[in-house]
């Protein structure tokens, strides 16, 4: 479904601020399978993510998708095969204009946009039906600006018009970081419903290990533009939280072990 | 009577600039200077086609069509060259001020002599109500006078519904969703450099449209008729906002349309009480200032108290 190969990306190249975000990912992805991506801060997770969805070009290797090659698309073209969760709840909505019609935007991602009316009966009844089933009580508030709800609400209906149309790939970026733990969980709880229910191919980027060791049916972690782990089948089931946090304590000791050694030739050599 | 009748009509031709800058300053928060050269621009280009005898509707909408050239012209010099929004408008603007001068051959042409969409309108006017002078509530008024107005309120009405209608379209929404949100409706697959480029076509088309029907009313397109254009423009969209308040699409563009009108109201009444011709831009731009810094400046002395 999805084939990264070799992917490469460095941000500010040949300047003091020089990132090497993404050093040569290898990722391929079956259709149908929930991937969980972990990894520290700056170990480029959501570089990855923003990769995928074409935010920026990258610097070297080869992206397909669906039997695409997408690696020169465009954002926007990728997103007739992308569905996508922000992690910040205001970038996923346009907050001044109504629910209505933030999802008369989704239902044509990636087509063509043409004159017709915006908001159809033929969308109208599927959406209340559907918004409904979130029991938040917003069927009733259609015609409400998407700015006045609040932050879990809106990532709700964010991953609602993500998925309105069946996206070949759906990329949700740490959208529970910004929520309190109860609609967190809601959120959740959704995301699962809904991968599980359309067998959504899902890469998702969490700092949650609970997330982690209960979602999805495959991990790979991430340092330094690298996946490090990857773990799937009968191993991704057996994890559990410790497992993970063990991970992560010998990726820093690993880290400063590096740091010290480059300690050690410094005061040695220089 | 007459001065009321005039103000009137001006500003419903002036809503159609209205119009055109509630799209450029308030869907895309861009304040687009082309305002300035394409109303000229729109003058300038029906005046010289009817000078030569062209149809004056056919005159109307080549000066509208110059006019979205224009603005599709900001659009790409910002969005493909990723010059600052402001500037690219200052230079389009800058390049139209020869532009309008190479149309028209010279710096001014009078319509008084040509067939226009306004002397046709007064033609009408005067068969339809079969006499020179009406009697309007116990005032007498200019049959042509009056008809002008009425044809000056169709455009107003046509244009604000056909605005309205386009952006409940979808590619009418998508615009909304990209001066709103340009990184979700990115994610949902619009092309938002392209939408930037179509908006500012559409806001300087009806910029333009306004500045042919303008030279036809006043009787002459001149190459400094646009200076500070943009200022009146978003004078009377900010005028419109505290009468209807920014709910609706629709109480937006109709507050578009009465602010014009009551903005040129209030400059006639203020002229005929004897204020200064030559105040009247530094007017106009402190009163948009005004507009500007007031209510936050009002909702600072409203915290104040509570804080302390």
């Amino acid at each position: 479904m999805l084939e990264i190969s070799g992917i490469r990306k460095t941000f500010n190249p040949g300047t003091v601020n020089e990132v090497r975000a993404l050093q040569g990912v290898e990722l391929t992805l079956d259709p149908g399978s929930f991937v969980i991506v972990l990894g520290m801060n700056g170990s480029g997770k959501s570089t990855l993510l923003n990769a995928v969805a074409g935010s920026f070009f990258v610097d070297a290797g080869t992206l397909r998708l669906a039997g695409h090659d997408v690696t020169r698309w465009p954002e926007h073209r990728r997103a007739r095969l992308i569905g996508r969760v922000f992690q910040n709840p205001f970038s996923g909505t346009a907050p001044t204009m109504s629910i209505a019609e933030n999802f008369a935007l989704a239902a044509r991602r990636g087509q063509a946009r043409g004159l017709g009316w915006a908001l159809t009966p033929d969308l109208m009844s599927p959406l209340r039906e559907r918004i409904a089933s979130l029991r938040m009580g917003l069927e009733h508030r259609l015609d409400n600006a998407i700015g006045s709800l609040s932050g879990g609400q809106r990532q709700a209906l964010t991953l609602l018009m993500a998925t309105w149309l069946k996206p070949e790939l759906l990329l949700l970026d740490e959208h529970t970081a910004a929520l309190d733990p109860k609609s967190a969980d809601q959120v959740i709880a959704l995301s699962d419903e809904v991968i599980q229910r359309d067998k959504l191919t899902t890469l998702m980027v969490t700092h949650s290990m609970q997330q982690a060791v209960s979602l999805g049916d495959r991990i790979i972690m991430m340092h330094r533009g690298r996946v490090l782990h990857d773990l799937r089948g009968a191993e991704k089931q057996r994890l559990r939280c410790e497992d993970l946090i063990d991970r992560f304590d010998e990726i820093r000791r690993r880290e400063q072990l590096d740091e010290s050694a480059a300690t050690m030739l410094d005061a040695l050599y220089v | 009577m007459t001065l009321l009748l005039g103000a009137l009509t001006i500003g419903l031709i002036l809503s159609l600039l209205a119009m055109g800058v509630l799209v450029s300053f308030r869907i895309f928060a861009m304040p687009d200077i082309t305002t300035d050269g394409s109303i000229t621009l729109g003058a300038s280009i029906a005046a010289i086609l009817l000078v030569n005898g062209v149809n004056p509707v056919l005159a109307t909408l080549a000066g509208a069509v110059g006019g979205a050239l224009a603005g599709a012209l900001t659009g790409l010099i910002h969005t493909k060259f990723k010059i600052n929004a402001l500037l690219s408008g200052i230079l389009v603007m800058t390049a139209l001020y020869s532009v309008n001068l190479h149309v028209m051959g010279r710096s001014n042409i009078p319509l008084m002599q040509a067939r226009t969409v306004v002397s046709a309108g007064e033609a009408f006017g005067e068969t339809l109500f079969g006499a020179k002078m009406l009697n309007v509530l116990g005032w007498s008024v200019a049959a042509s006078d009056a008809s002008v107005l009425l044809l000056s309120l169709g455009f107003a009405i046509t244009a604000g519904t056909a605005m309205y209608l386009f952006f409940r379209t979808n590619v009418g929404t998508a615009m909304r969703a990209t001066g709103d949100n340009p990184q979700m409706i990115r994610a949902l697959g619009a092309n938002v450099e392209g939408y930037l480029i179509l908006g500012l076509a559409l806001s300087n088309g009806m910029v333009a449209l306004a500045g042919a029907l303008l030279a036809q009313y006043q009787g002459f397109a001149d190459a400094q008729m646009g200076i500070g254009m943009i200022v009146w423009g978003l004078a009377s969209v900010i005028i419109g906002e505290a009468l209807t308040g920014t709910r609706s699409l629709g109480l937006t563009i109709a507050g578009a349309i009465m602010g014009s009108v009551l903005f040129r109201l209030l400059v006639a009444i203020a002229l005929r009480w004897g204020l200064n011709p030559n105040d009247l831009k530094l007017i106009t731009a402190v009163f948009v200032f005004a507009a500007l810094v007031l209510p936050s400046f009002l909702g600072k002395l409203k915290r104040r108290p509570s804080a302390a």
